[in-house]
Order: C-alpha cells, then sequence, then structure tokens
C-alpha cells in the first residue's frame, strides 16, 4: 500500500514540474504535497511512523479545536436564525402598518376634498360649479360614474419548460398591451379610464419594473381590468380598434384571456391629486447645463418619464 | 479512537461554554470551520495512507484557517466577500471530497 503510495507521489510530482494546473491537480490530488514529503523525510532517516491510530498531543489539541470550532459555529447559526426571522417579520409588520396608514389617509384626502368640492360648490353656485365639475370629470381628478366597457386581462396559466422545468411565461400581460388597451380606449371615445381602480390622467404613466406593472408608479397585479365610461358607439369601435385585434389572436394563441363586456352604473374613482410643477425662468441668459441639472434633480422641471404615456 | 473522544471533548466543550463570537470574526467563523474540516479530512487520509506526520497536520490546520479567513477578509475590503467565500468553499469542497473518497477506498476497499 505505502509502495503505490511513494509512486503515486512521485508521479505527482514528476507531471507536476510540466502541467502547473492548479485545478487539475487538485481534481486528481487532493491531499496535501506535504505529508508525501515528511513520509518521504521519514523514510530516509529511519525513523519509524506512528503506529496504528495514536496521534501527537498537538495534534489532539487541534482536534478538540475542531470540535469546539464546529459547536460554536452551530451555536452561532442557531443563535442567529431567530433575529434574522424576527427582523423580517419586524419588516412585514412596518409594511403592513404603513399601507394601513396611507389607506386611512387616502381615504382621509378623498373625504377632504368632497368637503372641498361641496364648500366651493356652495360658494361658487351655479353654472360655474357645473363648468368645474366637468373639467374634473374629464380631467381625472373627480369620481365619475356612468355606463361603459370593461376590458379584462388576465395572465395564462403558469407554463413549465419540460427541459428546464422552469416557470416559463410567455402568456403574461405586459404593460404595452396595458398601454394599447388605454390609447385604444381613449381613441374610441373613452371619456374616463381606471385601470384596477386606478384613474388615468393625462399624465398617466403605465410602465413595468422588473416583474411587475406600475400605474403611475403604483403597481397592479393581475388579473388586470380597464374600465371605461363612455359613449354606447365605444364597445363597438374599440372592438375593431388595434389592441383588440391583437389581443384577441394573442388570447387565442398564447391561453392568455381577453374579454371586453359591457358593464352599466361604472363608478370609477378620482386620481390622486396631481403634483404640480412650476416652471421657473433660468436664473439668468447665461446659464450653465450644470445650473438646468439641478433644477432638474430639485424636482421643479417636468421629469422625462413623467409623462410618459 | 482518542482523536474522536477529542473531538467529542471539543463539542462538548465548545455546547457547555457557549462563548460569544465577537461580531467582528462572525464571518469567517463558517469558513474557518470548513477549512478545519479540510485538514482533519487530510489527515484522516494521510493516517490510512500510513504517512501522517504531525507537524505537518498542525502546520496545514493552522494555515488553512488562517488563510480562509484571510481570502474571506480581503475579499470583503475589496467588495467581492461574497463571490471569494464561495471560491473557498468550493476548492476545500472539491479537496474535501477527494480525500472523503480515498478514505472510502481505504476503508470499503471500493
Amino acid at each position: 500500500m505505502s509502495e503505490r503510495v511513494g509512486d503515486d507521489g512521485e508521479g505527482r510530482r514528476g507531471v507536476r514540474a510540466f502541467t502547473p494546473d492548479f485545478l487539475t491537480e487538485l481534481f486528481r490530488n487532493p491531499l496535501d504535497p506535504g505529508y508525501a514529503d515528511a513520509a518521504a523525510q521519514r523514510a530516509k532517516s529511519g525513523r519509524p511512523a506512528r503506529p496504528g491510530w495514536s496521534v501527537g498531543p498537538v495534534s489532539l489539541v487541534l482536534v478538540v479545536l475542531l470540535g469546539f470550532l464546529c459547536a460554536v459555529a452551530y451555536r452561532q447559526t442557531t443563535a442567529e436564525e431567530p433575529g434574522r426571522a424576527q427582523a423580517r417579520s419586524g419588516l412585514v409588520a412596518q409594511i403592513k402598518q404603513r399601507q394601513t396608514d396611507t389607506d386611512a389617509l387616502s381615504v382621509r384626502a378623498d373625504e377632504l376634498r368632497e368637503e372641498v368640492n361641496r364648500q366651493r360648490e356652495a360658494a361658487l353656485g351655479g353654472s360655474q360649479a357645473a363648468r368645474l365639475r366637468d373639467l374634473e370629470a374629464s380631467t381625472g381628478l373627480g369620481r365619475v360614474r356612468g355606463d361603459g366597457v370593461v376590458v379584462r386581462l388576465a395572465d395564462g396559466p403558469g407554463g413549465q419548460d419540460s427541459l428546464s422545468g422552469a416557470n416559463v411565461g410567455p402568456s403574461q400581460v405586459l404593460y404595452s398591451d396595458l398601454q394599447g388597451v388605454a390609447n385604444d380606449l381613449w381613441g374610441a371615445g373613452a371619456e374616463a379610464i381606471a385601470i384596477n381602480g386606478q384613474r388615468l390622467t393625462a399624465t398617466s404613466t403605465i410602465r413595468n419594473a422588473g416583474q411587475a406593472i406600475l400605474v403611475d408608479f403604483r403597481p397592479v397585479t393581475g388579473p388586470y381590468e380597464v374600465s371605461a365610461i363612455g359613449p354606447d358607439s365605444m364597445r363597438k369601435r374599440y372592438e375593431s380598434s388595434r389592441s383588440a385585434l391583437t389581443m384577441r389572436k394573442v388570447a387565442q394563441d398564447t391561453g392568455l384571456s381577453f374579454g371586453v363586456r359591457d358593464v352599466d352604473d361604472l363608478t370609477l374613482p378620482a386620481a390622486p391629486e396631481p403634483r404640480l410643477r412650476y416652471a421657473e425662468p433660468a436664473v439668468s441668459p447665461s446659464a450653465s447645463p450644470s445650473g438646468d441639472d439641478e433644477s432638474s434633480g430639485s424636482g421643479t422641471s417636468p421629469s422625462p418619464s413623467g409623462g410618459g404615456r | 479512537m482518542i482523536a474522536v473522544l477529542a473531538l467529542l471533548a471539543g463539542v462538548v466543550l465548545g455546547l457547555w461554554l457557549d462563548p460569544t463570537v465577537p461580531a467582528a470574526l462572525q464571518p469567517y467563523l463558517p469558513i474557518a470551520v470548513v477549512a478545519a474540516l479540510d485538514a482533519v479530512f487530510g489527515g484522516v487520509r494521510a493516517k490510512l495512507d500510513r504517512i501522517f506526520d504531525d507537524k505537518q497536520f498542525v502546520v496545514s490546520f493552522i494555515s488553512n484557517v488562517l488563510v480562509a479567513a484571510l481570502i474571506v477578509y480581503l475579499g470583503d475590503q475589496l467588495g467581492v466577500g461574497g463571490q471569494l467565500s464561495t471560491g473557498v468553499v468550493v476548492v476545500l469542497g472539491v479537496r474535501i471530497f477527494g480525500n472523503v473518497a480515498a478514505i472510502r477506498r481505504h476503508l470499503f476497499r471500493a
């Protein structure tokens, strides 16, 4: 046995001189070469190797140390686990708390807006108030009610790749689908549109961030319902629009679901209060480009993505 | 046999004393354990090959632990700590596998 090992060692050393390939060496001979060297030296000097399973005291100390290390590492890992779970559940609780806060605040904002509207109508009276209401309805700042259509889009059933078993998702609704539907609904004469209860205005954006679709920077999840209030002819005109035809074909081919139906008495909520942006005159005609950067950084000039739709 | 008893003694000692690891050393502990395991499996294999050497074992144990911790430390400083840890674990894992395979051949002749 030791004979064979000695041969191995010599062969390895011979090869090592010619192929200094670390990975090959690592896979072929994982043992520290120092053992073979020490054995060779021992054989030369004639000292006997330790018999059987006995090891030196220093090695024993090291083995004790190894057990100690393993135990400490185990303790450490198990001790960290509840901390991590705690931090995670704490974050989840915080998110939930903030969401309820946001909901309560937006309900309060709606109440206040109603109140403001009531007060304004009382103050203005008559035709001016009516004109204001009409303007608010058409710009998306007021709640509207009426008959219209609901276009429903939903992701197809999650397909699995037969080879890798990974989820493949060609049958997913894309943000561009929602954009197309909304644009064609406007084109078909819609007066107000909301996606999953989120009212669209002239400056609304429909974009995607990773897997999520954002409408006005708020995530919406499938199934997507695009509700539109408009004249009776809207349904017919929309059905012959490009996005309707495309989506029907896509739905046929991929298993994604797409449907248009008439709905009476839809109520669309008001869009959140728009953030007003004010144009500011440049400080001087010789304003440098860096000045422009500054103003866009502080959010006073319209960002290119703000009105992306 | 004495070595196994020593290992158990170490485990008991670790569980009984339950020392707190300083926060600065925490990321290096798992790597150090893997490096130490590599040295120990190398030692067991050398024992079975009848070329075990105490000095070699001690030196490889300590240097393995120190070098592994040093590499991870360097990686942390350079911003590639995670990747370097993975690299160290892969290399040590390959060595452990190789040595365990040799031990298996010794014990079971298969």
